[in-house]
């Protein structure tokens, strides 16, 4: 029997250890989180995925030792051994947010790395932060995000875009915006095709308006010439790398709506009537002048007392607020779906959206439709094909501003005793106005009646297109072909009715279209030698062409505008119209890469790319541009053992990248074509246009770079110190040469320019658990300074209409005026100071001189985010420090009394002896203050401010609705309040320019610039 | 999948062979030529190119004389009164301009387009094979004959004048000869003053007697004339008066307007064409105007506010003179709270004499009373132009010293509104007379315009010193 009872129990016993056994548990992350969908696996074999609540379960376990690895992207993976005991196991665990993400992927030049390999500089923004905020362009949301790149937004208006600075500036009168690609495309970026025709009207055209901010996956920031060597010929004022979001083999969609409103962040302080009346009357005492002072567009300075008496009094019996009748507050509303599916070998992302965004400016819009198509198709185990397509429409309801009209005129030459429409019937200079009819003054200038009447709608069609097949032959070696075109039509489409401009009914249409193609091939090939040692290299060739068409319509007697009437669509084929030949450009470029990982630990890369450009002579068509790089992740070192440091790792670069961004044929002499139109006494004429410049070549930049990554106390803290010295040469400036050559201007490679600083990155996770506080600094100094100009003066380059000048010893965009003293309190004149430092009455263009610049010296953000529950608060702050403004249209605002209406800080003048004021003695003559007679512009450092600030530039609040369902509510404000000295509209400005050299010299200037909005949104997005 | 291993090199290799092979074949790739415009080495093949490019400067003369150069001119000497508001002609009229003043520039800048044209067309014959010398020897002079008018104009305008300094080596502007792109300091008056002289006497040899609407021989005589009677060479003056004069190829207008539409005045020896391509402005459909600065700042028929007015200086001048009602060039202004010049009211389309027979006699005139001969001839002149106008006529007694004053009356009358007062004024500042105008003298440094701000770009150049007049 005790045999039968053995073996019954061996049955028994053997039964249950050949019986499975099953582990199952919960999956969270360090607070408490579950983690749907996070991977279990079991002796690397056995795999499972968590459901939605972090669940898993294993069956078929045996008894005994299991190692079981928990993995989730953006978590730190973790292996348990587990003594798995008959029937139901269970295992809990908990994993920690792989704080430095230093296995996430980060996407540099034509692929992608790990970011523990990665050995250029490189930040990477994520897409939220980008959908978070409320902004007329995505672009400007990268503000206060990543350290050394300086944003600024120029203006409210609806679809204004932003001046991006990486790492300083580096051109002249070269563009010195970094490139943008999207999806590998470099993209067109024209900031002045509505100049090309005069037709501005204060407002440079924004080229990644049309980018829809919710198909963005990810940007990357490239800053030095490691990363930025690999884009070699355009990389030299950096490169923002666009990816944008792909298909999932899970179906999934997100859907976001979002309505607001916006109002001007602040408000312009004009005088009204009686204000200004007191002031001007004053002045024209003071210059001696008896009775009523004569009143522009009412009285004349020639006019009898009785006649000057009559029109002040008019005049008082008018108060327009002439800023309240152009700005007001902007309606926002904006809808996007987008959805990701797949298949076993397929997969799409696909999105839609709707972006209707009025600024504060009356008659202001600016309205984007896009579709985005992204498909990933696995043609064959060794075969994908990836194709990105987007299309969008955006549409501008255009206004005139600054100098033009509408806000900006308010702010200068429209008087508060004008009013915007008379009031009874009126006969002035033999011309009968009814009541009810709009007041006009030099013709077409009310504002009122110019929004009223003209039509004007700027329409942008733009779309993205992008294929790359990727044949995998042998394993390791991918060999990719690609394609990109990148299609932009802009159309000012302009419509003035005759009782608008005296003229006729005319509508203007200007049409500019640029076809950017892109097409390139690459080869990379990844070995790994032995265990420890691994070498991957790149090898590829691209080529870029881009061709620019304009054509300009006409149509007299048109009853509106083209948009509005199919007739005169139907029309445009024969209609009065100019065509042009396309300007063209094109790069043809190789490249290669070498990466080399010894241990996984040490990185070396070495880069090297050839580009020719169209755009330089045979001779010096080609630029050649290496980079080296190394980084060192000291922590994996056997020997490195501190706790509290647990990630340390050290990367330095040096490079040399370059630019060609001048206009297309700069080094050609060129003469006029033959049918030039022009005649004299009725013979044609044949003139030239440019002197030729064909030792014309690539600018170069030289950098060195190298920083620091800490990651502490198990990566809560991760900080990044860098710092980069960039040497310019060759920098192509466009210089006023003397007028007696015969020319004005020349392309010539002349200057020198330095860049150095140092970037501090933060992310601290303060506090986590029920209450989580992290904060994200960014901090960065950058010095500029123009070395050398050759043998030119400061006055051979300017920018433009400002008084920017290049001066070696000082940095781009430094101010040249004459230095403002102080107001003498015996005469109430101005004091200024001359070139040896003594005090003079007398002014003199001679005794400019450097003022001040507006390059800022620290440049930042900090974003602080609780979270608490369901709720969540976010608040970032963005901050500049250094920088100077000048207030340009303050010259005539708080200068000399003429045909512009004034701010009223202009009370604080001088009117006795022993005042001490900031304004001197009022005059309507501007030789009082010594300035040269018919030139009351008066160029002085008193117009310089210090435009530090300190903005609370978003706050978002934000509840996750609980249950099931991803739903997400938030309150979003933009500009809520600013700390600032400055006393003008708002120290973080981008006037318009007239071209590049413009942009890039006139950093802070303001000329009637409308002010940043105030905007506050209300959004919900749902992902299911 | 083996084997695929052992193709590694050979694709690697195949790889860069490619990448080195399109290296070559694809440079043409980059390049793009501009579609619309000429290539500088492409543009002068053929005589017509050197023509239609000479016809280009004359371009330049149109866009400067059409009132813009007369009117800066003027606003720097004492017939006009402050203009209205347009801050460039206030700072001329102060003679307060400074580098960021714009006409100044601008004038300065179109001068030396001319010249830059001039000098290309001047360094381009061995670029067109088909060229008789004749044809030559015409070019060659008239591309001399517009370098020389934009030097003078410029001289005279941005320098002192001559005789400001005994030896005249008080600065002047750049001489350009030669088409190149090298900045040139100032060469001094006398060196501007010897090569314009040296340029119109090869034109004055090589140009035809008639050329349409372009320069001609006499033209270039002409401006000899002027340039010597600034110069105080009285002889020379009169000899080249009398070629001009005495060529019978013009003769005084009956009328006194000589803007006319359409039709060159017969008074006219060098002057700006406004062309249009039919008899009348209404049945015109492609006109060219090269009169609008005369006349859009002028003209009060159609403007109660035009820009520029006379000085009450010069109303009260010409009224004082006596001469009273019977002057019919009384007509050309009307005094009031602003003083009007109505030379060009109900005048659309004009051409701009820069150069008439009635100057060169008055200039003539001048000299003999200078040089105390022939005064009977100068009194013959001077009351044949008295005569068309109505005015009492100057006695046959009249001494060298009333025949002088005569002369400069008719020639202040007469040039009304042209531009050519001012330097009349300098002249006899550099003869000793007292001359100041609205308080300043004739010397004053802001009497000599500033230059462009790009003459300041590259270091070296001096500037002229600014105001001091007022």
């Amino acid at each position: 029997m005790k045999y039968i009872y053995s073996f019954l129990i061996a049955v028994f016993l053997i039964s249950f250890t050949a019986q499975s056994q099953t582990l199952s548990g919960i999956v969270k992350d360090s607070d408490g989180n579950t983690l749907p969908s996070a991977s279990v696996l079991a002796d690397g074999e056995t795999g499972t995925f968590c459901d939605f609540n972090g669940n898993y379960r294993i069956e078929g376990l045996s008894l005994g030792k299991h190692t079981i690895e928990f993995g989730f992207i953006g978590y730190i993976k973790k292996s348990v051994e587990i003594e798995i005991a008959i029937g139901m196991n269970t295992l809990n665990v908990r994993l920690k947010e792989d704080a430095v993400m230093i296995n996430d992927v980060i996407v540099v030049g034509y692929g992608v790395q790990r970011k523990k390999e990665v050995t250029g500089s490189i930040t990477k923004i994520d897409a939220l932060k980008i959908t978070s905020i409320q902004t007329p362009s995505f672009e400007a949301a990268l503000q206060g995000q990543a350290a050394g790149v300086q944003v600024s937004q120029s203006s409210g208006a609806a679809g204004a875009g932003s001046l991006i600075r990486i790492r300083g500036i580096a051109s002249i009168s070269g563009s010195g915006d970094p490139l943008v690609v999207v999806d590998g495309i470099p993209i067109t970026q024209e900031y002045f095709l509505n100049r090309r025709a005069g037709y501005g009207g204060g407002f440079n055209n924004n080229p990644l308006a049309s980018i829809n901010p919710n198909d963005i996956e990810s940007v990357e920031i490239l800053k030095d010439a490691a990363a930025t060597g690999i884009y070699g010929s355009r990389g030299a004022n950096g490169v923002i790398l666009i990816t944008t979001k792909r298909g999932t083999s899970k179906t999934s969609f997100e859907y976001s709506s979002r309505v607001g409103f916006s109002q001007a962040a602040s408000r312009p302080n004009m005088m009204n009537t009686e204000e200004y009346l007191t002031i001007r009357q004053e002045a024209w005492e003071n210059d001696g002048g008896t009775g009523y002072v004569w009143l522009p567009h009412m009285s004349t300075s020639t006019d009898s007392p009785a006649s000057r008496r009559e029109a002040y009094m008019r005049a008082m019996q008018t108060d327009t607020d002439w800023v309240d009748e152009t700005t007001g507050t902007g309606m926002k509303n904006a809808h996007s779906f987008g959805a990701r599916t797949g298949g076993d070998n397929w997969s799409m992302y696909s999105g839609f959206a709707y972006d209707e965004n009025e600024s504060y400016l009356l008659g202001n819009s600016y309205t984007r439709i896009s579709g985005r198509m992204n498909l990933d198709l696995d043609l064959a185990p060794w075969a994908k094909l990836i194709f990105s397509g987007s299309m969008s429409q955006g549409r501008n309801q255009r206004v005139s501003m600054a100098w033009s009209g509408g806000l900006g005129r308010a702010m200068s030459q429209a008087m508060p005793y004008m009013p915007v429409r008379y009031e009874n019937d009126t006969l002035v200079n033999g011309v009968s106005y009814q009541a009810g009819d709009f007041y006009q003054w030099n013709t077409n200038w009310n504002m009122v009646a110019e929004r009223e009447m003209k039509k004007w709608r700027s329409t942008e069609n733009r779309s993205f297109t992008n294929a790359q097949l990727i044949l995998t032959p042998i394993e390791n070696l991918h060999v990719k072909f690609n394609g990109g075109f990148d299609q932009m039509n802009v159309e000012e489409d302009i419509w003035e009715p005759e009782v608008y401009n005296n003229y006729l009914d005319q509508g203007n249409l200007y049409s500019n279209t640029i076809l950017n193609w892109n097409l390139g091939a690459t080869a990379d090939y990844r070995v790994e030698i032995d265990d420890t040692q691994a070498i991957s290299l790149l090898v590829g060739s691209e080529y870029q062409r881009s061709d620019n068409y304009s054509w300009d319509y006409y149509f007299p007697n048109a009853s509106g505008p083209v948009y509005g009437s199919d007739s005169l669509q139907a029309i445009l084929d024969t209609a009065d119209k100019r065509v042009n030949l396309p300007t063209q450009h094109s790069f043809l470029s190789y490249f290669s890469r070498v990466n080399y990982a010894l241990k996984d630990k040490y990185f070396f890369q070495a880069t090297m790319r050839i580009d020719g450009s169209s755009r330089f002579g045979r001779n010096s068509r080609y630029g050649f541009f290496p980079a080296v790089s190394a980084g060192w992740v000291v922590s994996d070192e056997n020997w490195f053992a501190t706790e509290k440091i647990s990630f340390l790792k050290v990367r330095s670069s040096i490079g040399r990248t370059g630019s060609a961004n001048i206009p297309d044929y700069a080094r050609f002499g060129t003469y006029s074509p033959t049918n030039n139109g022009i005649t004299y006494a009725g013979d044609s004429i044949l003139y030239p246009l440019q002197p030729a410049n064909p030792n014309l070549k690539w600018e170069s930049t030289r950098t060195i770079d190298g920083s620091v990554e800490i990651g502490l106390y198990e990566d809560r803290i991760a900080v990044e110190i860098g710092a980069y010295h960039k040497w310019s040469t060759d920098v192509l400036m466009n210089v006023s040469v003397p007028a007696s050559t015969g020319f004005t201007n020349y392309w010539d490679n002349v200057g020198t320019v330095m860049n150095r600083g140092i970037e501090l990155s933060i992310k601290s996770y303060n506090t986590t658990g029920r209450f989580q506080w992290t904060t994200e600094l960014n901090v960065s100094k950058n010095y500029n300074e123009i070395i050398d100009i050759g043998e030119y003066t400061p006055d051979a380059i300017s920018g433009g209409s400002n008084d920017s000048r290049v001066i070696v010893g000082s940095p781009i965009g430094s101010f040249f005026l004459v230095e403002h003293s102080h107001i003498d309190a015996e005469t109430g004149l101005p004091v200024y100071i001359d070139l040896e430092g003594n005090e003079t009455f007398e002014y003199s263009n001679d005794i400019r001189k450097y003022v001040g610049d507006g390059l800022p010296d620290f440049i930042g953000g900090m974003t602080n985010s609780f979270s608490c529950g369901n709720w969540d608060l976010t608040a970032l702050v963005s901050f500049s420090m250094g920088a100077k403004i000048f207030d340009s249209s303050a010259k005539r605002q708080l200068g000399v009394v003429s045909d512009w209406n004034m701010r009223t800080e202009l009370f604080d003048r001088w009117q006795q002896p022993g005042d001490e004021a900031t304004f001197p003695i009022l005059t309507l003559d501007e030789t009082t203050y010594s300035l040269p007679s018919g030139f009351p512009w008066w160029n002085t450092s008193l117009f310089i401010y210090d435009a530090s600030y300190l903005r609370l530039r978003n706050l978002t609040l934000g509840y996750n609705v609980p249950g099931g369902n991803d739903i997400r509510l938030a309150f979003n404000a933009t500009n809520l309040f600013t700390l600032t000295n400055f006393p003008g509209l708002d120290p973080e400005v981008v006037r318009d320019f007239e071209n590049a050299q413009d942009r890039n010299m006139s950093a802070n200037v303001n000329y009637l610039t409308p002010p940043q909005e105030r905007s506050f949104t209300f959004s919900i997005t749902a992902n299911f | 999948m083996k084997y695929l291993k052992e193709l590694r090199t050979p694709l690697f290799v195949a790889a860069i062979a490619i990448a080195t092979m399109t290296f070559h074949s694809c440079d043409k790739l980059l390049v793009f030529e501009p579609g619309e415009v000429i290539l500088a080495e492409d543009a002068i093949n053929t005589s017509e190119d050197l023509q239609r490019l000479l016809v280009s400067t004359y371009d330049v003369l149109g866009n400067l004389y059409d009132g813009r150069v007369q009117i800066v001119n003027d606003l720097r000497g004492d017939n006009l009164a402050e203009p209205d508001n347009n801050n460039d002609y206030k700072a001329v009229y102060n003679r307060e301009t400074t580098f960021f003043t714009g006409i100044n520039g601008g004038i300065y800048t179109d001068f030396y387009y001319a010249i830059y044209r001039s000098n290309v067309v001047l360094g381009s014959f061995n670029l067109v094979d088909e060229l008789s010398s004749e044809e030559r020897n015409r070019i060659a002079a008239e591309a001399r004959f517009v370098r020389a008018v934009c030097h003078l104009g410029a001289v005279k305008m941005f320098a002192q004048p001559y005789g400001y300094t005994s030896d005249n080596s008080h600065l002047g502007i750049p001489l350009r000869l030669e088409a190149t792109q090298e900045p040139l300091p100032r060469a001094s008056v006398g060196d501007v003053y010897s090569a314009v002289i040296d340029d119109f006497i090869f034109a004055a040899e090589n140009l035809p007697t008639m050329n349409g609407p372009y320069a001609t021989s006499d033209a270039a005589n002409a401006y000899l004339a002027h340039m010597h009677f600034l110069m105080q060479d009285w002889t020379s003056a009169v000899g080249y008066c009398d070629a001009v004069i005495g060529s019978g190829h013009y003769e005084l207008d009956d009328d006194l307007n000589r803007f006319e539409s359409g039709i060159v005045n017969v008074e006219t020896v060098f002057g700006i064409q406004s062309y249009m391509n039919s008899e009348n402005l209404e049945d015109a459909s492609f006109v060219d105007f090269r009169c609008e600065s005369l006349r859009d700042n002028y003209r009060s028929d159609n403007n109660p506010t035009p820009q520029l007015s006379l000085s009450s200086d010069y109303v009260d001048w010409w009224n004082g003179l006596g001469e009273g009602s019977g002057d019919q060039r009384g007509d050309w202004f009307t005094a009031g709270e602003r003083n009007f010049c109505n030379r060009f009211n109900g005048l659309d389309v004009f051409n701009v004499p820069l150069i008439h027979l009635t100057g060169l006699l008055l200039i003539r005139a001048e000299s003999y009373a200078e040089l105390n001969i022939n005064l009977a001839s100068a009194i013959g002149d001077i009351n044949a132009i008295r005569s068309r106008a109505g005015s009492t006529l100057l006695s046959e007694n009249a001494d060298a010293t009333l025949v002088r004053d005569a002369a400069r009356i008719e020639y202040r009358k007469e040039t009304l509104c042209e531009g050519t007062w001012v330097e009349q004024l300098q002249r006899r500042g550099t003869m000793g007379e007292n001359i100041t105008i609205r308080g300043g003298s004739w010397d004053c440094p802001g009497m000599a315009l500033q230059f462009s701000n790009t003459e300041n770009t590259v270091a070296g150049f001096e500037l002229n010193p600014e105001g001091g007049c007022l």
